[in-house]
């Protein structure tokens, strides 16, 4: 099984908001991967939008981000974007 | 929970609430009340359980059919309405809500309604421990997709709409999106509501349905009673119930005026981007999707001034095909006709990975310095094949409308002789296929790097125009990454050294008479835009929906007092003394603007 991993700074100003959370949650669907977020241990499946909302990310948080699945590293790429924009997907 | 004064003073009471969308309207109020969650617990016999489940995934089928069919008849130009069904579609099958339910359904072998008010209170409980208010009431929209699901297991609809006859003032506990968006062909005149605030989603799509609304009124669907007559302020937060014929003539002429104000800008779609003294600054639109086109047409955008290429890359499982390429770029051109369309060339790196894309390896590198290292132009320099195809789909599509190609980031001129050849080595390889190309296509510099400024004289005679990136701009100048929060606050568009920078960018483009673009957030700041016109910026790209507001600045600006105020606004020592310089002047020339805010 692929995996992927990467460490990041959140970007946007209202920190991991609905659209935000709504965007991961697309991104999680649409490719074969199982996407994982977690900030200092506490963890949300990317797909499940209110587990992400519960984390309630700020703006400046650093958060892992761990993919896995055949499309780990392109479902990486994709939810990194989001997460590291400033402006709302 | 914020209080309401409530105070019997003879006749007229007022409630004092959050002002969540500005207007005053006079009218009969139509109370909605939603009846609390009545789920009374069940205990099912262990044959009857799957058939419970059975039944919640058929309601949650039904609900998530109902919010389908919703979005079909949504316009598209509706984005924030169709990003909010978007979630709630989500939210729907969230494993918080869905997976929990069935399974309190199937271990406790309970009634649905039940389970899912069991799960929506936990839910509830995790919610209200979050400190960013913006989040948090995202509750209220999961509450509404659960209400949704619980009007179908228990067969009762509200449709607070129906019973509405005649133009009403809507009050509710809440309304969720989708009963606003049921309304705005419907009669309705605004909103009260006992939850929610600025920030809820019945705020947001309230304000882009251009509807009064007032939020967190506490009681206020026991207060007042279908029938009511009311007069209601969406600015001041407040709600005048059993109101005397004074205040109710004055509400009404508030009501005219406010109209005529919002009608104003309206006026401004379609006029031509010019200063009173007839100098005319071109606005345009920054856009990134296909799908934001019918806000461009709507919001009069002379053209787009920055097409962010990227966003068709991120789509895929690769990049995208030269035909997807073609096909993007030329509904671009034709629906922008006959204004130009700026398109970037692919601007990855930094802090836009892609992984799937050739090249990527450096990127997993991990480089220490990413908004210094492998991005943008360099990046499309060493990955000459993804550069073929999208300089080959842009040379296509370039005969379906206006095109300028923009070159991101670069720094030096090599770059650009480099970039040229590319372009001609595109050219030709359409040639060798027999497939057309404009004859002539614009070719453009973004000025985002100190060097490039400084050299912008250089590039000034080798380039058609120069789009200023005053977000990367200011980063690279001051030595700021914005998203570092110990150091964000030193981001500032009003630093001498940037007013300075793209001064210097002007006055080159200028002696060689090609124009210059501001396409940073700077352009469409009701702040910075009047400065940039004064600095002799020619064109501003910015979010569309801003392009009235700042086409009314232009139009009653002359250029001799902008110049003026540019002048001023350079010797400033700081950016402290920029922006009073600017809200002085600024509010002086348009005290309807600035006075009040």
């Amino acid at each position: 099984m692929r995996a992927a991993r990467a460490t990041l700074r959140v970007g946007n100003d209202r920190g991991v908001h609905g659209r935000v959370a709504t965007r991961l949650a697309e991104i999680a669907m649409e490719h074969n991967a199982s996407l994982r977020i977690d900030r200092d241990g506490e963890q949300a499946d990317c797909a499940s939008i209110l587990e992400v909302l519960a984390l309630a990310l700020a703006c400046g948080d650093t958060v892992h981000l761990e993919a896995a699945g055949e499309q780990a590293e392109a479902a990486l790429a994709a939810a990194h974007l989001v997460l590291t924009r400033r402006d709302d997907p | 929970m914020r209080p309401a004064a409530a105070q019997p003073d003879g006749a007229s009471r007022t409630l004092q609430g959050i002002g969540v969308s500005p207007g005053i309207v006079v009218g009969r109020v139509v109370v909605r009340k939603r009846p609390s969650w009545r789920a009374g617990r069940t205990q099912l016999p262990a044959d009857q359980v799957e058939v419970e489940v059975e039944r919640f995934l058929k309601a949650v089928i039904e609900a998530g059919r109902e919010l389908a069919m919703l979005r079909e008849r949504l316009a598209t130009d509706l984005a924030d309405a169709l990003s909010i069904i978007d979630s709630h579609l989500l939210m729907l099958k969230d494993r918080m809500i869905y997976e929990r339910t069935v399974e309190i359904i199937r271990r406790e072998h309970v009634n649905a309604e039940w389970a899912l008010s069991r799960a929506l209170t936990d839910i509830r409980e995790r919610f209200e421990q979050i400190d960013n208010a913006y989040i948090r009431e995202r509750y209220s929209d999961i509450r509404q997709v659960a209400d949704r699901v619980f009007d179908l297991l228990t067969g009762r609809r509200n449709d607070p709409s129906d019973e509405a006859t005649g133009p009403a003032i809507l009050v509710a506990n809440d309304f969720s999106p989708e009963d606003t968006m049921h309304m705005q062909a419907g009669n309705v005149l605004g909103f009260c509501t006992e939850k929610g605030g600025v920030t809820s989603h019945t705020a947001i799509v309230a304000r882009s349905l251009g509807l009064p609304a007032v939020a967190g009124l506490d009681r206020v669907t026991s207060i007042l009673t279908s029938g009511d007559l009311v007069v209601m302020d969406g600015g001041r937060g407040v709600v005048v119930l059993d109101p005397d014929a004074e205040t109710i003539r004055s509400g009404r002429e508030e009501e005219q005026r406010r109209q005529a104000m919002a009608g104003e800008l309206d006026r401004y779609l379609h006029l031509v981007s010019e200063t009173v003294d007839g100098y005319a600054v071109r606005l345009s639109a920054n856009i990134e999707r296909l799908d934001e086109l019918p806000a461009v047409l709507h919001h009069g955008c002379e053209g787009i001034g920055l097409f962010r290429s990227e966003f068709v890359y991120f789509q895929g499982q690769g990049p995208p095909t030269e035909e997807q390429l073609v096909a993007t770029c030329t509904r671009l051109l034709a629906d922008a006709a006959p204004h130009p369309v700026t398109v970037r060339t692919l601007d990855v790196g930094g802090d836009k990975g892609c992984l799937f894309l050739p090249g990527a390896s450096a990127w997993l590198d991990r480089e220490s310095n990413p908004a210094l290292g492998l991005r943008s132009i360099r990046f499309s320099l060493h990955e000459k094949t993804l550069f073929q195809t999208q300089l080959r789909a842009l040379l296509r599509a370039s005969v379906h409308g206006r095109l300028r190609i923009l070159l991101p980031l670069v720094c030096a001129l090599s770059e650009l002789q480099q970039a040229r050849e590319c372009i001609g080595e595109a050219a030709a390889s359409l040639d060798a296929d027999g497939l057309a190309y404009a004859p002539e296509i614009e070719l453009g510099v973004m000025i985002e790097v100190p060097s490039a400024v400084i050299t912008a004289d250089l590039f000034a005679a080798e380039v058609d125009f120069f789009a200023i990136g005053t977000n990367d701009l200011i980063q690279y100048a001051l030595a700021i990454d914005r998203g570092n929060q110990y150091v964000a606050h030193l981001y500032e568009p009003l630093h001498p050294a940037v007013l300075r920078l793209i001064r210097q960018t002007v006055a080159a483009g200028h002696s060689r008479n090609i124009p210059v673009s501001v396409c940073g957030e700077m352009a469409g700041d009701p702040l910075c835009a009047p400065l940039l016109i004064g600095l002799g910026v020619d064109e501003l790209s910015m979010r569309p929906a801003m392009v009235p507001r700042i086409r009314r600045l232009v139009r009653h600006a002359g250029m001799h007092w902008l110049r003026r105020l540019g002048d001023e606004v350079l010797r400033s020592q700081d950016s402290d003394q920029a922006r009073e310089t600017l809200n002085r002047a600024l509010a002086h020339y348009y005290p309807e603007d600035f006075l009040q805010s």
